[in-house]
């Protein structure tokens, strides 16, 4: 179906402001006192002149950049001396988020990402005004729905892409993280315990030299914690899940704003963490591997697969299942978890206590963690293979281990140490229930 | 063999036995340039007989052992093909089996290197959305990686799975 349904339009106008905000700010700043003088020296003129220029370069691109739909694609026009255009297909959308980063949410501008299936090509679209970037997400997804149900075969029941959109659904809050909640976790977070032990490793060797100057190798140490703990916290603050009909959507961000989008159907496995020292409080954090997630997240950024950073463990759980609907809303701590047996202590000394492992008809099940006791589900329909690995120790001992292989992401099920038979027993009947669940979703 | 690693209800298909001629030629090959660097060196800097003499006898002890190892490590390659899946194992001492089911099978490669097309081998190479699937299958036959590799891509189609 070719409709050109959607006139080509522009960027917001304010994007080129946007874009090189920093760059009047620096002139304004280097050059304030002469300018307060009336007297304009040659590094004003020249920042002036570049300052132009960049301007003049943003509006040009602005205007050469455009973007609509048309052919089930989305297409992109950009370029100011050579022209470019991409074209995205709808139905190879994986996921559309919305972020607004600090100076583009000062204007009510917003950055739309694409997320598309085969990697590598993504898409991106900045800036739109907020509400524009939202309404363009709600037609490309409701678009590649349609786009998907045409080539599945089915009679959507929107009746094709012309239908008027239906109405808006209510979003459901799911969770909301206070920010008391979210300070306390970072404190307790399991880099606080490495970061006691170093400061308390060095403090003592300081103390036991009998250097009080040397007290100032623990500075740095301060530094990088409070860094990476207050970029987490910027990053979660305000983090709220919410759901719509085969979605959930994750907003986030106290300076920079992020609206993620998590399309159930690609959901590939769940993994709750719980850090040694939330214990107590009966916190857990949710990470979710997704289909088609590049995995590329630069590392300085916490994750976008966290589906809830802190909260507690039935709440955990409950976005846990909700999450798991395509494979029937199963409860992974319903799974029967076996430990490993009594053996396993000569290769894993203190981790056998915490290894454990089970299926069920839905899920199959690992745990793992001393500090941070981790537990990873992926659902049956999932599996993408298996693998049984045996060490000449664990052949002495009569172990192996099952990994069940997912996409890229933060979860991997692998059930460590089982008894060699039983991990035989394991890895054959997750091949016949992967079988059957692969094929009743077909 | 053990009851751990046995077959699903077939027998294991093995590799050819040119992958053990390929490696042991390899191995031979890389201790025979070592020995000849070590030769000259030798004659040159006139090394004493306390030093190049271990030296020596250990490149060979390398050589016997890497023998060894290399005929044991291809006594452990084998494949079954089942209805819907592919079942691969090796290694002697760190051994693996992997399940792949063809209908998580987002492609098939077939490579062979110089020293393998001389002596007529291919290796196989399964891919699926995870990284984690390590499915290799070296020295096969030509033909039998050809004939393996259309049917995997047959199979995959037929059976495909979405993610």
């Amino acid at each position: 179906m070719t409709t050109a349904d959607r006139p080509p339009r522009r960027l917001s106008p304010l994007t080129p402001l946007v874009r090189g905000f920093i760059v009047p700010v620096a002139v304004l700043f280097s050059t304030w006192d002469d300018l307060l003088r009336g007297d304009v020296g040659p590094v004003a003129l020249v920042l002036l002149g570049l300052l132009l220029a960049g301007a003049v370069y943003g509006t040009a691109s602005w205007l050469r950049t455009s973007y609509w739909i048309e052919a089930d694609e989305l297409r992109v026009d950009t370029g100011v001396v050579s022209r470019q255009s991409r074209r995205i297909r709808v139905d190879r959308i994986q996921g559309v988020d919305v972020s607004q980063p600090f100076m583009a949410r000062m204007f009510g501008l917003a950055e739309l990402k694409l997320d598309v299936a085969g990697g590598g090509a993504e898409g991106s679209l900045a800036y739109l005004t907020l509400a524009d970037a939202e309404e363009l997400r709600e037609t490309l997804l409701r678009r590649r729905d349609v786009a998907r149900k045409d080539e599945a075969g089915e009679a959507g029941e929107g009746g094709g892409p012309d239908a008027p959109p239906p109405a808006p659904e209510r979003e459901e809050l799911l969770a909301r993280l206070d920010p008391r909640t979210l300070v306390l976790s970072l404190v307790l977070a399991p880099d606080t315990v490495v970061f006691l032990l170093v400061a308390v490793a060095v403090g003592t060797t300081v103390a036991l030299m009998g250097s009080v100057g040397g007290m100032a190798t623990v500075v740095p140490i301060v530094i990088g914690w409070a860094l990476t703990q207050s970029r987490r916290l910027s990053a979660f603050h305000r983090f709220t899940v919410t759901a719509l009909p085969g979605r959930l959507h994750v907003r986030r961000g106290l300076f920079t704003l992020d609206s993620a989008t998590i399309t159930l159907a690609r959901v590939q496995g769940v993994a709750v963490s719980e850090p040694l020292l939330w214990r107590p409080f009966g916190w857990a954090r949710l990470d979710v591997s997704l289909a088609g997630d590049s995995g590329s997240h630069d590392d300085d950024r916490p994750a976008s697969t966290t589906v809830l950073p802190v909260g507690p463990r039935p709440l955990v759980l409950a976005l846990a299942r909700r999450l798991l609907v395509e494979a029937g809303s199963p409860d992974p701590d319903a799974v029967v978890l076996r430990p490993v047996p009594a053996r396993a202590r000569w290769v894993a000394p203190v981790r056998h206590r915490f290894l454990a492992a089970g299926a069920d008809e839905h899920l199959v099940v690992a745990r793992d963690g001393w500090t941070t006791r981790r537990t990873q589900a992926v659902p049956h329909a999932r599996v993408q293979s298996l693998r049984l690995h045996q060490g000449p120790w664990q052949r002495r001992l009569g172990l192996a281990d099952v990994h069940v292989d997912s996409p890229p992401g933060p979860v991997h099920v692998v059930a460590r140490h089982r008894d060699a038979a039983e991990a035989r027993r394991l890895l054959d009947a997750e091949t016949v229930a992967a079988r059957t669940a692969r094929v009743a979703q077909a | 063999m053990d009851d751990l690693f046995a077959p699903p209800g077939t027998v294991w298909q093995p590799v050819s036995p040119a992958l053990p001629r390929l490696r042991r030629l390899l191995l031979l090959l890389v201790v025979a340039a070592l020995l000849v660097v070590l030769l000259v060196l030798t004659l040159l800097l006139e090394l004493p007989v306390g030093l190049w003499l271990p030296l020596a006898l250990v490149l060979l002890a390398v050589a016997v052992a890497g023998w060894v190892v290399v005929g044991r490590n291809a006594r452990w390659w084998g494949y079954a093909e089942r209805e819907e899946d592919l079942y691969v194992r090796h290694g002697a001492l760190y051994r693996r089996l992997v399940v792949v089911p063809y209908g998580r099978m987002q492609y098939v490669d077939v490579e062979a290197g110089p020293l393998e097309q001389l002596f007529r081998v291919a290796s196989v190479h399964l891919h699926t959305a995870s990284p984690g699937t390590s499915a290799r299958i070296p020295g096969l036959p030509a033909e039998e990686a050809a004939r393996l590799r259309d049917r995997l891509t047959t199979l995959g189609t037929a059976q495909a799975a979405g993610l």
